[in-house]
């Protein structure tokens, strides 16, 4: 494809966020799709083996959902859990080939142009969450880190086990940007602090004010369907108006420069050099593979505990 | 002017606005807003006056807007009744503006909150500066479950997105201890206490010159209105006004149609009957 760059790349800027996204005579794997009853649709994120993270195919299941649930006009409120032993452990960090998964494999070779334009679609995800017209709620349990924490912060509602784990390893959350939003417009200092820290379990999440309601894991599932079941009562118009409001305000606040500010600080950090000191993704996983990488990590983010022997 | 729904009165540099309904809750009519406009208008220029508090007279602060219909037109607009879209705008936009006046107020106010505080009630107490509440109040916006918008855009400024949605949503009601955890009101305290509460911060504040204390306010509002509050109250107006016009589901719960058939308090009790035993 012709850039205006004078070179060829492999361009991904035209590729469409709703490819792939269609749900009608859709067989959903990654993530999958059912009613609980009449009212209440459920979107199950289906590669408990990888801890529920992010493939291509899991993003365009999870829209197909979307898409069904908007659809079908019973439905007023959409679920959003993980399959296995968590939510979700955020993007694919293996960067499988061909896929949009960040860091997306080197064979891509993208420019800055292309980059940024596989930044906008992916980041333009998360709006489409925010803005889907019913209401929805994230039911949390086990790793909620990085792009599936981005995702359930998307909700309107996190309900979460007590001991689910939010947050993103070995960086502080503020880089996150876009899931600076529950916070804003910034309302305290504390909430503030909140997000500096790496990682809060779901009890400390819940007095922070980033999520609703933190409850025993055991109690997660029943605690979210009554949630849901009560929510599900009010008519989709007055929802719909409502959440346009409410967002609507929130636009006004600002939330869409933040959304771009992390498109650009994701492109940013395509292209940090690392200290030698540091944790180097590339070098490590290039050296020691991806669990090498994340042992690495965990040791660079906890020192003195001793797991640096 | 002559205060019928409301007591206006000045002590000690403080100015005092009682809610005065007490056989409804002090339920807020059209008189109860002209007499509000009147008193927030007089305590404004009045130099004897250094701090508002504004309170409840009996067993609540306010139960919100009275829904029963009757001298409400400002308070509660029919969705039934035709009328035209630069009508409704301007209903819309006279409220939201006393709203805003009583916000940016050039004195401290205080609200002091005891039992329910719901609806405009809830509003009244947000648009003051500082909210003292007895452990005893209950907080919340029922608005959704009648099919109107709660229209108060400080919500999301004041307690964030989660929460905001969480109360907006559900129309459930939350404890002044959970208020305060939120960040809606500024202290919980022991029913005994709440008077002697609000009398120590309003004395404090009006010993505090009058011109710094006005500054100061402006200072701290320019800030939320630069935050984008300011374009938030019209954006409300617009929505309240498309929110009007919602077409009703088979089988939709229509408050205004029961209100009629079966009266007032049937109606609450079966807008609420669904959120029965919700957290």
């Amino acid at each position: 494809m012709p850039t205006g760059f004078g070179r060829e790349f492999v361009t991904q800027y035209q590729k469409c966020e709703w490819e792939n996204a269609e749900y009608r005579a859709r067989q959903y794997q990654d993530a999958l799709y059912d009613k609980v009853n009449d009212r209440i649709a459920r979107i199950t994120f289906n590669r408990p083996e990888k801890r529920n993270a992010f493939s291509d195919r899991m993003f365009e299941d999870m829209f197909a959902g979307l898409h069904q649930a908007n659809d079908d006009p019973d439905v007023r409120v959409v679920i959003m859990r993980g399959a296995g032993i968590c939510f979700g452990a955020g993007h694919e960090l293996s960067s499988p080939e061909g896929e949009d998964s960040p860091p997306i494999h080197p064979s891509k070779n993208p420019t800055m142009v292309d980059y940024y334009g596989f930044e906008r679609r992916r980041c333009t995800k998360w709006e489409t969450i925010t803005d889907f017209p019913k209401v929805t709620i994230a039911q949390v349990h086990g790793y909620c880190v990085g792009a599936s924490q981005i995702v359930a912060s998307c909700c309107d509602l996190i309900i979460a086990a007590e001991d689910a784990q939010l947050g993103i390893r070995g960086f502080g959350n503020l880089h996150h940007s876009v899931t600076h939003w529950p916070v804003w417009p910034l309302w305290s200092n504390k909430a503030y602090a909140g997000h500096a820290i790496s990682e809060t379990s779901g009890k400390e999440a819940a007095e922070l004010g980033f999520i609703n309601k933190a409850v025993p894991q055991d109690k997660l599932e029943e605690e979210t369907l009554n949630w849901a079941e009560v929510l599900s009562q009010l008519p989709s118009e007055i929802v719909a108006i409502t959440k346009e409001w409410i967002n609507g305000s929130l636009d006004i606040t600002g939330i869409g420069s933040a959304q771009r500010s992390h498109f650009v600080s994701h492109l940013t950090l395509q292209y940090v050099r690392f200290r030698p000191y540091e944790v180097n993704l590339y070098k490590a996983k290039r050296d020691k593979g991806l669990k090498g990488f994340m042992k690495e990590r965990a040791i660079s983010a906890t020192p003195g505990t001793g797991l640096e022997k | 002017m002559s205060y019928k729904n409301i007591i206006y009165e000045k002590k000690d540099g403080i100015g005092y606005i009682t809610l005065n309904r007490p056989e409804k809750l002090n339920a807020i009519n059209d008189a109860v807003l002209d007499e509000l406009d009147a008193a927030f208008a007089a305590a404004e220029p009045d130099l004897e006056v250094k701090v508002v508090v504004v309170k409840g007279a009996g067993q609540a602060f306010s139960v919100g807007q009275d829904l029963s219909g009757v001298e409400t037109s400002e308070v509660l607009l029919d969705p039934r009744e035709p009328i035209s879209t630069k009508r409704q705008l301007e209903a819309e936009r006279r409220r939201n503006r006393r709203w805003e006046y009583i916000f940016n107020l050039a004195k401290p106010t205080i609200a002091q909150v005891h039992g329910y505080c719901l609806g405009y009630g809830c509003h009244l107490a947000m648009v003051c500066d500082m909210t003292i509440a007895c452990e005893d109040a209950l907080f919340g916006d029922p608005s959704i479950r009648m099919g109107l918008l709660s229209g108060m855009p400080l919500w999301i400024w004041l307690i964030g997105i989660k929460k905001t949605k969480e109360l907006l949503y559900s129309g459930r009601y939350i404890t002044a201890a959970e208020a305060e955890q939120f960040g809606l009101i500024n202290k919980a305290v022991p029913k005994d206490k709440l008077e002697e509460e609000v009398f120590r911060l309003a004395k404090g504040i009006s010993l505090l010159p009058g011109d710094g204390l006005a500054n100061c306010k402006d200072g701290i509002n320019s800030v939320m209105e630069a935050r984008g509050l300011g374009e938030a109250w019209r954006f409300t107006n617009e929505l309240q006004l498309v929110m009007q016009q919602h077409s009703r589901e088979p089988g939709e719960f229509d408050f205004f149609e029961v209100r009629d058939k079966k009266g007032l308090k049937a109606a609450i009790k079966d807008r609420d009957a669904p959120f029965k035993g919700f957290p």
